[in-house]
């Protein structure tokens, strides 16, 4: 090897630099990094210098329209400041939906990284388990589930990712079948690796790429299943809000022009799922090795 | 649709789910061929015309179609009036009666109560001797059937062998009340008919609660062979368990009442037209009347909009756009129900039940619900306070009314004291000033209410209510659930009992939690051990109270009666919501919303628009 091609390979950034500058270099994606930025700030900063009482109503309040003074986007149909709810509501919605999207990645990738890598009667158990719990419609599932449960911020968690963790199993699982014939695979079980440091420590860091990818679907996925759910009535009882039931809440009133009970979630919905999506299409673009090279 | 004297259960009767007979293609069907022929005729209401009109006065003109949509999913699908359990719903019986009167109808009187002598009564006179117990009817004359017979005593006869042979199987018998309370039943000529009783009533009460249920059934037509009553009704329901042949069956042409069948389509779309043999006061002027079936709430008011329905209704959130109705010829009504909306307190459940037994709690409680600000703003108006065991037209005066510094010092006084936000028992045991018999030392007033789901304006009136109890240092959970599901849970049930345990506080009222037949008596509500005592209020002053309504003649007995549990307060009172906001054309008159939820299309009629010479009917005729 030359002195020059040396250098060359010296001067060659690290993995996260060359990934880092992909992403930056995807406009959709920061714009989607800087949304996801601004709403975190807004539901979780938001109520420190904008205080409003989120737990009693106040009827004789109901309904204010845009401006009204003291609310700034009126009031909801119980009296609740509506700048404040929405403020109130993201947090629920960001947390289930960060929480179940997160939970769903890891048990997901753990279980597709143990089929993929043991094969056999193993993957076959556990992937027949897969493909019966994929051939049953989610919304339906969690509607009974919910049904059943009385909702709370912990069990939404549980409810939504028991259904969520399919697709990434199933995709780990894809990788891991062709990670395990690796040579440094093969050399870590001819010094005497056991199969959970092979899925651990070569399998699923290996497939990080992927898992990262998929985990800002699958949060985006989640954000919507809470969504869905608060929008059926199976939300955290009040007086506990989320964009859903927020957004559920208002339709009822979209006879008689109450618009600012349904824009607002409704935006806050469509923007934090853009957003996701959008990072999540940056990462993919950021971790293909390809695009790396150019 | 509501069930007359029962605990509201949307649509079922006695824990039956009332049969839906309806298809997406049939209901598509309907509204696509309404929409089509309201696009062909290019009518809907004349706008101006009929909104110049005002909602009082005007011509009568007669003839046209008046169209009225029937509740969301509710599909007329019974027409025998004797009905099974689940067939009992207010837009069956409703129709029955249209086609076969009752011998008396509730109809409201001037200052809100309900009067039994109405002119449309196919009785006349009605006459209790023997010291109330019996009691002599004549029918008026002048009824015929629709083929030209009279109709008779052996007509009511026939009704009630009928319901005596299978009263397991109709769906209104509760046991010891119709027919069991009738010993024996005479005809006395072709006109007159004498009960036997099995006791002394009070004529008030049994006229109105149990000589309602009485209504003459052709016997010549639907039992020419005289068939035992067991037979007979084996055969008549199971004609009557042909929903495609209701229109084309013999056996349902045949009818006394002024309107008879033109058409009933499976789907649940009704058209009567008039009995030109009817012999009452109250002959139809409209040439024909539709009930129209709707799957959702969302679909009637499209079509209400669009104007095709003469008669619709809308949510009650929507009461805001009230006056886009009222600009495009509307008037909008809310139809009060005969009935009271409460919530209802577990007084035998293991941990909080001491606390509900507590009279001064209940009355604290109670003092922390603000009726009229919920009415107000949370139903649009749409909704009036309850303040007693009657039907607030009955009752003169709110017993508690909202005063949350009232609850508080109650409370205080009784040694509840705030810690963390919620109240607990510092002083416990009996006595002046004590928390009372069995709370315990420390105990929360923590509270967990089973509600009903599927309603914003429910939802909202128990987070208000969750709110105000919160203020006070009273925290309450709130569980929604559907509505079978909250009524298959909070049923009477004894201490020990696993189902006790399930519920503390219990609603089911979104669309009121009981609907009264006429005589709004509490011997199936709050008397102890009653079928629908959810709440297991026991009290011997009650039933004392409740045993004179049925019984004496004494007309203080229902005052005494409502007086007396409005102040216990035996279940929370919550605001009794109209039984639906109505949407009724300017130029359609004679309507009235009767309270016990049935309706009178014969007294309907169109008026001249005016700067016109064609009349509304005429352009509603079209439809």
């Amino acid at each position: 090897m030359t002195a020059e091609a040396l250098e060359g390979l010296t001067a060659t950034p690290s993995l996260a630099r060359r990934t880092l500058a992909v992403f930056t270099r995807n406009k959709l994606a920061l714009t989607g990094a800087a949304v996801l930025v601004l709403l975190l700030g807004f539901c979780f900063l938001g109520p420190l210098v904008y205080d409003t009482d989120q737990v009693h109503t106040d009827i004789a309040q109901a309904s204010l329209s845009p401006g009204t003074e003291g609310h700034p986007l009126g009031t909801t149909d119980l009296g609740y400041d509506m700048l404040g709810r929405l403020m109130h509501g993201g947090q629920t919605s960001l947390e289930v939906g960060l929480a179940a999207g997160l939970l769903a990645t890891l048990f997901g990738t753990v279980y597709g990284a143990v089929a993929g890598y043991f094969g056999g009667w193993v993957d076959a158990v556990l992937m027949r388990i897969t493909d019966a719990a994929l051939a049953i419609p989610a919304l339906f599932l969690l509607v009974v589930v919910a049904a059943i449960i009385t909702p709370s911020k912990p069990v939404l968690i549980l409810i939504i990712a028991s259904v969520a963790w399919l697709s990434p199993a199933r995709l780990i699982r894809g990788e891991a079948l062709a990670l395990r014939s690796r040579d440094y695979v093969h050399a870590m079980r001819l010094m005497g690796g056991g199969g959970g440091r092979a899925v651990f420590r070569h399998i699923v860091p290996n497939a990080i790429g992927t898992v990262i990818v998929n985990a800002t679907f699958q949060i985006a996925d989640a954000i919507l299943y809470v969504a869905y759910l608060s929008f059926l009535g199976l939300s955290i009882p009040p007086p506990a809000a989320d964009w859903g039931s927020m957004l559920s809440a208002g339709i009822t009133y979209t006879q008689v022009g109450y618009w600012w009970l349904i824009f607002p979630p409704g935006l806050a919905i469509v923007l934090v799922v853009a957003a996701f999506n959008f990072i999540g299409d940056g990462l993919r673009d950021a971790f293909d090795v390809r695009l790396q090279r150019n | 649709m509501r069930i007359r004297g029962m605990r509201t259960r949307g649509l079922r009767v006695r824990g039956r789910p009332v049969r839906a007979v309806r298809g997406w293609r049939a209901t598509v069907g309907v509204l696509l061929t309404g929409a089509l022929l309201t696009g062909l005729t290019g009518c809907g209401p004349d706008v101006k015309a009929v909104t110049d009109l005002g909602a009082v006065g005007g011509q009568r003109v007669d003839g046209g179609t008046a169209t009225m949509a029937l509740p969301p999913a509710a599909a007329p699908n019974w027409i025998f009036p004797i009905a099974p359990a689940g067939y009992g719903a207010t837009y069956n019986s409703s129709i029955q009666d249209l086609l076969y009167p009752r011998l008396v109808t509730p109809e409201p009187g001037k200052n809100g109560e309900l009067t039994m002598d109405s002119p449309r009564n196919l009785a006349g006179k009605i006459r209790y001797g023997d010291g109330n117990r019996s009691v002599t009817v004549t029918l008026k004359r002048g009824y015929r059937w629709s083929d030209g017979k009279p109709v008779t005593a052996r007509d009511v006869a026939f009704w009630f062998e009928l319901v005596r042979a299978n009263k397991k199987e109709w769906g209104s018998y509760t046991a010891k009340l119709m027919p069991d309370n009738i010993k024996r039943f005479q005809v006395l000529d072709s006109r007159r008919f004498r009960l036997r009783l099995d006791r002394a009533y009070n004529p008030v009460w049994f006229t109105s609660n149990q000589l309602n249920f009485m209504k003459p059934l052709p016997r010549h037509a639907w039992n020419p062979e005289d068939e035992g009553p067991k037979k007979a009704f084996a055969r008549l329901s199971q004609h009557a368990k042909q929903l495609s042949k209701f229109d084309s069956d013999p056996l349902w042409k045949t009818v006394a009442g002024p309107w008879r069948v033109e058409k009933w389509s499976p789907s649940g779309r009704v058209s009567l037209v008039p009995n030109k043999r009817y012999g009452g006061p109250d002959k139809p002027h409209l040439d024909r009347v539709v009930f129209k079936p709707f799957t959702t709430a969302g679909s009637e008011f499209n079509v209400l909009r669009a104007g095709g329905v003469d008669y619709g209704y809308i949510p009650p959130s929507v009461m805001a756009q009230s006056r886009h109705f009222k600009k495009t010829g509307y008037r909008v009504d809310p139809w009060e129900s005969w009935g009271i909306t409460y919530l209802v307190p577990n007084l035998n459940h293991p941990v909080n039940g001491p606390l509900f037994r507590q009279r001064y709690l209940r009355r604290a409680l109670q003092s922390l619900i603000d009726q009229k600000a919920i009415a107000k703003y949370v139903w649009h108006g749409a909704a009036k306070p309850t303040l007693g065991p009657v039907p607030s037209a009955l009752m003169g005066r709110d017993a508690t009314p909202y005063d949350p510094a009232r609850a508080r010092r109650l409370l205080a006084s009784h040694g509840w004291r705030k810690d963390g936000g919620t109240l607990r028992c510092t002083r416990p045991g009996t006595g002046a000033g004590r928390c009372g018999k069995g709370v315990r030392d420390g105990q929360k007033l923590h509270l967990e209410l089973l509600s009903q789901s599927g309603s914003t304006e429910t939802s909202n009136t128990m987070q208000a209510i969750k709110s105000s109890f919160s203020r006070a240092g009273v925290a309450l959970d709130i569980r929604q659930q559907p509505l079978n599901t909250v009524l298959g849970t909070t049923v009477p049930c004894k201490r020990k009992e696993p189902v006790c345990k399930q519920w503390q506080l219990g609603f089911f009222g979104t669309g009121g939690s009981w609907i009264f037949p006429a005589d709004p008596s509490g011997e199936r509500l709050f008397s102890t051990g009653a079928p629908s005592n959810m709440g297991n209020w026991s009290d011997p002053r009650t039933d004392e109270l409740i045993k004179r309504t049925e019984y004496s003649d004494d007309p203080s007995a229902l005052r005494d009666y409502a007086r007396h549990l409005a102040s216990e307060v035996p279940v929370l009172w919550t605001p009794n919501p109209a039984y639906q906001v109505s949407v009724i054309r300017n130029d359609l008159r004679g309507v009235q919303q009767n309270p016990t939820l049935t309706f009178a299309p014969q007294d309907w009629y169109y008026v001249k628009k005016r700067g016109k010479g064609g009349t509304a009917g005429q352009g509603g005729g079209a439809k």
